[in-house]
């Protein structure tokens, strides 16, 4: 059999499947529990989740590095328990922890081109490339453990695009990246997975899943919760609004929490958090609630500078979601 | 032309290697030893007496430090799995397009390199100061044949160390110790005689390094006798013990926890 051509499942066209996936590290807690998710090829899928959701240690199961406890996995086409070389030298994978050489910016580029095999003159105008668009060009001959952690996790991101690859697992990409960058990296994978690159992405930053995901699955405590495209799922939990009370004093941890516990136990939110001096509430009926919801506000907030009501956002579902797990 | 994966992977062992430091610990402490130790003692030692000759110091010192090239390459190698453990390459290495076993491979292979590269430098500094060594066919192989033994026994034990040790504090000084113990519990600086202390006589029986060093100052300044085999040999029971013992709890690294 020619492996070089199962670049996909042959039957359903997904370049990942994974069904009933399970693992558990201690025999007890599952930290994968019974997932069933696919990828298409092209395609860019988003995981979200809390700390410890099992985002990453599905990534782990996927980029051969742990076994799942049970469950099936293909990765083009390939398991990675059976066939991990396969997969592996189809892949790219930017893990969500730290990793480089201890070698300068540019040699950390230059080794990963030789353990891909890239030709010497096409890794130079990639690295030339990535320098660039990474902004690491006045970095080039700093040693990597001396950049800052956003110009790291650049490297990092730059050392994997050094070779080419089918799948992209990016976990957590673009943590300690300024706006800028993080929106051009993103630009970035959207060009290359409208090439035909699979991306696997997961995030902290809901609003990156929404601009580069066309499809996006929700997990807490190792399942996953809801899953579609980010318009699917913002029509789902339709009817869902933020509420935003604007301050212009600082209000004290606890009165949000007895206004918070007050709220859901009321029935009139889902949520409530204080951002800087904003009181975000969040819950589906707060339109037709909203004068018994300002009522009850009034109570801990004695000033209000500005109310805003504004519809559900992917960190709203987020909440929803995980609040509702 | 396909390069196997085992040489890409020491290629990038000798690229994040090639710092100062690692320079400094591979070619200049050894060179230092050498040079201050060697003309220091060599004003109050007249002679050192081996196998029925007296030579000078530091002509008895040259082969210690180019054996001991086998305990410090052997440490870089062990030590680059505790390094790309902590620092995240070991896992990234391998969700590349490698096995488990080109990873060892690029770690003893770079080793072995660094033994080899070490040992030639030092090996000319110590005929441009003292001289006269036997550079024969035989006693080539011999030294060479010891020196990757040698590398191998030594990166094996650091490998045990790396996959053992639980915090850097732990790994440096186990590392610390047994150079210590290692380098001075040998016949690197002194000759084992029915004089020496027992406590450090049965140290230094007991420690591979005094057979590596056994078998090059035996091949570089006299002619092997079967005496230099045992010593082959009992330095390749010990290499084939400590790496089955290495490579099996490497196997065992437990990854994404």
């Amino acid at each position: 059999m020619d492996c070089t051509l199962r670049l996909v499942n042959s039957t359903t066209g997904n370049a990942i499947e994974a069904q009933n996936l399970v693992k558990s590290y201690d025999g007890k807690k599952n930290a994968v529990d019974d997932i069933t998710f696919s990828v298409r090829k092209g395609e860019i899928y988003g995981l979200l989740g809390k700390n410890g959701a099992g985002k990453s240690t599905t990534i782990k199961i996927l980029t051969t590095l742990i076994d799942p406890t049970s469950g099936s996995v293909n990765v083009l086409g390939y398991s990675p328990q059976k066939h991990p070389l396969q997969i592996k030298k189809r892949i790219g994978v930017v893990q969500q922890a730290e990793s480089f050489d201890f070698t300068t910016v540019e040699n950390n580029l230059k080794v990963y081109a030789t353990l891909w095999e890239i030709p010497r003159e096409e890794a130079k105008s990639r690295m030339e490339e990535l320098l660039e668009l990474f902004e690491l060009t006045d970095v080039r001959k700093t040693r990597a453990f001396e950049l800052s952690g956003g110009q790291k996790k650049k490297l990092q991101v730059a050392r994997e695009l050094m070779h080419d690859m089918e799948v992209l697992f990016l976990d957590e990409p673009t943590v300690g990246m300024d706006p800028i960058m993080r929106r051009r990296i993103l630009d970035n994978i959207r060009k290359r997975a409208a090439g035909g690159m699979t991306v696997l992405f997961t995030t902290h930053f809901l609003e990156e899943a929404d601009y580069i995901c066309d499809r996006i699955a929700i997990m807490a405590n190792g399942k996953i919760r809801v899953e579609g495209t980010s318009f699917e799922l913002k029509s789902k939990y339709g009817g869902l609004r933020t509420l935003e009370i604007t301050t212009p004093d600082s209000i004290v941890e606890t009165e949000i929490l007895k206004l918070k516990s007050a709220l859901i136990d009321s029935g009139l939110a889902q949520d409530a958090m204080m951002e800087g001096r904003t009181l975000k509430i969040v819950g589906k009926g707060i339109t037709k609630a909203l004068e018994e919801i300002l009522r009850l506000a009034r109570n801990y907030i004695r000033n209000i500078e500005s109310i805003n009501l504004r519809d559900a956002t992917l960190d709203d579902v987020f909440i929803e979601v995980v609040n509702n797990q | 032309m396909k390069i196997p994966a085992s040489i890409r992977l020491t290629y990038r062992n000798i690229m994040v290697n090639m710092d100062t430091g690692t320079m400094v610990f591979m070619l200049g402490l050894p060179a230092l030893y050498l040079l201050v130790m060697g003309s220091m003692f060599q004003t109050l030692i007249s002679g050192v007496s081996v196998n029925g000759e007296t030579i000078s110091y530091t002509h008895f010192l040259g082969p210690g430090i180019v054996a001991m090239q086998t305990l410090t390459a052997g440490n870089i190698g062990g030590s680059m799995l505790w390094s790309d453990r902590r620092w995240g390459m070991f896992e990234q290495l391998l969700v590349g397009p490698f096995k488990r076993t080109d990873y060892l491979l690029g770690i003893m292979f770079v080793a072995i390199i660094f033994t080899l590269g070490g040992s030639f430098v030092m090996l000319v500094l110590s005929e441009a100061i003292s001289g006269g060594f036997i550079l024969t066919a035989i006693s080539i192989t011999l030294t060479v044949l010891a020196l990757v033994i040698g590398t191998i026994l030594f990166s094996a034990l650091f490998l045990i160390i790396s996959t053992i040790a639980k915090t850097m504090q732990a790994y440096n000084t186990i590392t610390i110790l047994l150079f210590f113990i290692l380098d001075f519990a040998s016949s690197i600086f002194y000759t084992i005689t029915p004089q020496t202390p027992l406590p450090v006589r049965l140290m230094a029986l007991g420690n591979p390094l005094t057979y590596v060093i056994d078998v090059v100052r035996n091949s570089l300044d006299y002619t092997p006798t079967i005496s230099t085999l045992y010593d082959l040999l009992i330095i390749s029971v010990i290499t084939a013990i400590l790496f089955a013992i290495a490579r099996q709890l490497y196997q065992n690294i437990k990854m994404g926890i």
